[in-house]
């Protein structure tokens, strides 16, 4: 048995990316092709975030953020936005919070609830 | 089944390496980094899974094929990758079909 060349030319371990897939509701058996394929695009997938996520770096270091950023603007990823939130410092959380309050506060004589969802994106921070 | 948790997740060596062979050299990738691309890709490969699995399901067929993962691309918006996805399929059913006539091998 030899591999065909464009399955040697995957990265990726094909044996993971089934177990994945079969991790799957639904999916019982998973044939060759499509998993050459779902392999395939997971790669370009991993090349093109990485590649946008590199035009956020302002030094020559990819950082977390960088990543975080391409997620939460671009609307075809919203799949990832749970698991990628952004991350921001305790400091910067109290700010923000201290911003909302205020808010708050000025809102409440003339409008109610309008600053709720803002910073409820953010707030799942530094627990990793 | 997967029997471990880790078994959901790409390897990171070879996510490290994919990654860095696709920027310039001498970028830096720190360990969040690497893993957040780890896990991305990982849930893509779900959400690949999920969308063409609903494809085979509308057309109430069983087996999952090739051209549904790529049908599935249009379906996630990831439009974008239709094209080269799709020479992928090609080039990889002309290899299979070669490997069935041709007794195997192909160089």
């Amino acid at each position: 048995m030899t591999t065909p060349k464009s399955e040697r030319e995957l990265h990726l371990p094909l044996s993971r990316v089934k177990t994945i897939m079969k991790s799957s509701p639904d999916v019982e058996a998973v044939g060759p092709e499509p998993l050459y394929l779902v392999t395939k695009v997971a790669e370009m997938f991993l090349v093109d975030l990485a590649k946008r996520a590199h035009k956020n770096c302002k030094s020559n270091q990819l950082e977390y953020m960088h990543i975080a950023e391409v997620v939460q603007d671009d609307d075809t990823l919203d799949f990832l936005r749970e698991i990628m939130p952004r991350k921001i410092t305790v400091r910067q959380f109290k700010e923000l919070m201290a911003k909302k309050n205020a808010r708050r506060r000025n809102s409440d004589d003339s409008t109610e609830e309008s600053s709720e969802e803002e910073t409820s994106e953010e707030s799942s921070s530094e627990n990793d | 089944m997967a029997e471990k948790l880790e078994d959901l997740n790409l390897p990171l060596t070879v996510v490290t390496r994919i990654v860095k062979d696709a920027l310039p050299d001498g970028v830096a990738i720190t360990k969040e980094a690497r893993t957040g691309l780890a896990k991305a890709a990982s849930v893509f490969v779900l959400y690949v899974t999920s969308a063409a699995t609903n494809i085979v399901k509308n057309k109430k067929r069983k087996a999952l094929t090739g051209q549904d993962v790529l049908d599935a691309m249009r379906d996630i918006e990831f439009d974008r990758f239709v094209e080269p996805l799709g020479e992928a399929l090609e080039q990889y059913k002309q290899i299979a079909s070669a490997r069935k006539s041709g007794g195997g091998y192909v160089g």
